[in-house]
């Protein structure tokens, strides 16, 4: 019954809180409509390239209009010279450059190695990447077939046709992300980092106001009973959010979840369990409540690449890799994106829950510590 | 000027001399690689023959790749996929050998994780152009065996050289293409909070002045050592990107610190305007990090602004961010000049507007204050 009574009172302080209020039913919303508004075309569309044509033959025209073809690329303009070229990539009119060089076709004719040139914008790598990708499709697949034409024609060589084109062919498949869309790459995991990151702000800044509350006035519970409560309504309230996000807004967003319910319940829980812990903790260590967003602030952007979705966790260094593990939103993504996203089974996830469970540990023991130092403080001891 | 803004708390202290310092020094320390390398991958390798072990050895030996585990059944190679402990998985079938000296073609299948796209994209591009090598020589040698000369046979087996040239970035280099937005963003950030803080703070030293050129002053005063301490750290993060991350801005770095400048005023102007109108710091901090900590996704670096949909490209340009960025990018790497940017410039002075009007709003409020202090 006390218990019920703290419960109610935790719930008085965040319901007269217009700050915290704000963070738990504007910016859980908000961000959940902000974060995916980049990506909802998903995948990068057509870029726009500029062609040098400097052999200007047939088979150079058929390779432009192969390349106007392709999804990732679109003939901009064919230009005479380099410096024409340059000027329009400087000016973003064009992301991408194609060379077609002097005698072209009369090389792959005559079998003579040519060289085709493709450059792409690099200072934006996913442009880059889809530029080279369309150009050289483009190219391969043309040279290919000059090539078999040519090796019908002239048969140089009894080595059957299709080795001669193509000795091993090797063929790229995504899994999990079928399309290898930017949506279901960022989203699952974002959004779990989102969860963290405004519960360290809401509870955090709770749980500051009420230390500063009860070195006022007296309390109307006791500090391990208004905590469990605190923790309780919580976890409670963010369980919701969590499935509002791995639910509603996954199905809007069309984010593939495979995993069922109750798994993805329990590791939800456990994440939402440890990332209560820490904020309550670091809420015992902040002098005011804007110092919660502060710490999030400056956490937020390098997290994103610390957590192992966005940038491999095998290209840290092992000491930053090895830290990183006692910030539960590590343990929390990898682990949601292996059950939901890539249908990993539970018992394969012991080193994520493992890590989960230890941070627990971690951040009960210091939460007590604080605690009692704190009590001792106001006695007097 | 009040410079005992600067050191008024501990956060402040951070904000203004240290924490920044180190942010950069950890975006330097996560890119450190440049481009990853050993990214873990398996193999199925169900032929178990010469020819499939010496494909393996290629792969391992690309420098972007280590060949961490080889599986015999596809079943276990998928379970490391899925828990995340490789990014790709290469299948070898059992007649590789054979097909590939009967000129059969065989298919290698190369599974890529692209839950984690970036880092299985990387691999798999790797795992192709590695193969691709493989591919060549085993054409070339088949040529020569069906009794080709081997000089032609090897000028054939690659018909068609493609020559890749990243422009602007030539080292294809992670740390120069992430760390020098990300560390703008978090700039962005600094800036909007410890002006933030640095107003909260004056607001609380007791009424501000009636008159309206000794308000304009007065927050002059205020976040003008802000200001100040901002644009060191701002020079200090190009020194970085030059000493650190091998950045070597072809253009005038004049225009980039122009833009820094610029994008610093900007981001004044809205923390002034957030302060005078929610008139509570908390709120105001809270707003500021839904409104510009998502900033760094809308630069248009990671993913291109002209494929946003059109709330996006809008939302994209409420931030200084995108604009500071597009000059950053169009003077340091394609070596743009002055004229070429003068629109994102322009763009970051639009957000100066927002200082007058939130300084026309604040000597409102401190006359109606005068005058409710007046009746009583």
């Amino acid at each position: 019954m006390a218990l019920f009574r703290a419960l109610l009172h935790e719930w008085q302080l965040v319901r007269h809180n217009k700050a915290v209020m704000l963070v738990l039913f504007g910016g859980i919303l908000f961000y959940a409509f902000l974060y995916p508004l980049p990506y909802l075309h998903n995948v990068a569309g057509e870029q726009a390239v500029v062609v040098l044509d400097e052999d200007k033959t047939a088979l150079s025209r058929t390779l432009i209009r192969r390349v106007d073809a392709m999804p990732q690329t679109r003939v901009q303009a064919v230009v005479p010279s380099m410096q024409e070229a340059r000027a329009m990539i400087t000016a973003g009119e064009a992301q991408g450059l194609l060379i077609v060089p002097r005698d072209f076709q009369k090389d792959l004719l005559l079998g003579v190695p040519a060289v085709l040139s493709y450059a792409g914008d690099a200072s934006y790598f996913l442009i880059y990447g889809t530029v080279v990708e369309g150009l050289l499709t483009a190219g391969t697949t043309l040279a290919l077939e000059v090539q078999a034409l040519r090796s019908v024609a002239v048969k140089e060589t009894k080595a059957p046709l299709v080795a001669q084109i193509q000795p091993v062919a090797v063929s790229v498949k995504p899994v999990f992300n079928a399309q290898a869309g930017y949506l279901n790459y960022v989203i699952p995991a974002v959004f779990v980092l989102i969860l963290q990151q405004t519960m360290l702000i809401s509870l955090g800044s709770v749980t500051v106001l009420d230390r500063q509350a009860r070195a006022i006035t007296p309390p109307s519970h006791s500090i391990g009973v208004a905590l469990l409560a605190r923790f309780i309504l919580f976890v409670g309230l963010y369980s919701v959010f969590a499935a509002l996000y791995f639910g509603f807004f996954f199905k809007l967003y069309v984010v593939q979840a495979v995993a069922s319910w109750l798994p993805l319940l329990a590791l939800s829980v456990l994440f939402l369990g440890v990332c209560a812990l820490l904020a309550m903790l670091l809420g015992y260590y902040y002098s005011a409540p804007e110092q919660s967003i502060l710490l999030v602030l400056v956490s937020s952007l390098p997290l994103v690449f610390l957590v192992g979705f966005a940038w491999p966790v095998t290209s840290l260094p092992i000491w930053l890799d090895a830290a990183v593990n006692l910030v539960p939103a590590r343990p929390g993504i990898l682990g949601l994106l292996s059950l939901n996203q890539m249908g990993a089974q539970w018992q394969q996830m012991a080193a994520h829950i493992g890590w989960l469970l230890v941070q627990g540990c971690i951040f009960i023991a210091l939460l007590w510590w604080r605690v009692q130092r704190e009590a001792n403080i106001r006695l007097g001891l | 000027m009040h410079w005992q803004v600067l050191t008024h708390s501990a956060w402040m202290r951070a904000l203004n001399f240290w924490l920044f310092p180190l942010m950069l020094g950890l975006v330097v320390v996560i890119f450190a690689e440049g481009t990853p390398r050993q990214m873990p991958v398996a193999v199925v390798d169900a032929d178990a023959s010469v020819e499939s072990r010496a494909l393996i050895r290629h792969l391992d030996a690309s420098p972007a790749l280590d060949v961490k585990w080889r599986y015999s059944s596809m079943k276990e190679a998928k379970e490391a996929l899925r828990t995340g402990e490789v990014f790709a998985v290469v299948a070898i079938a059992t007649d590789f050998q054979e097909g590939l000296r009967r000129g059969l073609s065989p298919e290698v299948v190369v599974f890529y994780n692209s839950q984690y796209l970036l880092a299985g994209k990387l691999a798999s591009s790797a795992l192709r152009e590695a193969a691709a090598v493989y591919s060549a020589k085993s054409g070339a040698m088949l040529r020569i065996a069906y009794g080709q000369e081997a000089l032609s046979a090897v000028a054939q087996a690659a018909a068609v050289r493609p020559q890749m040239t990243p422009l602007f970035n030539p080292a294809m280099s992670y740390s120069h293409f992430l760390g020098t937005a990300i560390a703008p963003a978090l700039w962005q950030l600094f800036v909007v909070m410890a002006s933030l803080l640095a107003l909260n703070w004056r607001w609380q030293q007791g009424p501000l002045p009636q008159q309206r050129m000794a308000l304009a002053k007065e927050v002059f005063y205020t976040l003008g050592p802000v200001a100040f301490t901002m644009m060191i750290q701002a020079g200090l993060m190009l020194l970085a990107f030059v000493t650190l991350l091998g950045w070597q801005p072809v253009g005038h770095v004049g225009w980039i610190l122009l833009g820094l400048l610029l994008m610093l005023l900007a981001i004044q102007a809205i923390a002034l305007l957030l302060m005078v109108v929610i008139q509570d710091l908390v709120r105001a901090l809270s707003i500021s990090a839904a409104y510009l900590a998502p900033a760094f996704a809308f630069m248009g670096v990671t993913f291109p602004r002209h494929d946003m949909p059109a709330l996006g490209q809008f939302w994209a340009n409420l931030m200084p961010s995108t604009h500071y960025m597009a000059v950053q990018i169009a003077v340091a790497d394609q070596g743009a000049r002055g004229v070429h940017v003068l629109g994102a410039l322009g763009a970051l002075m639009v957000f100066g507007l927002l200082a007058l009007a939130a300084l026309w709003r604040l000597n409102q409020q401190s006359q109606q204050e005068e005058t409710s202090h007046g009746t009583v």
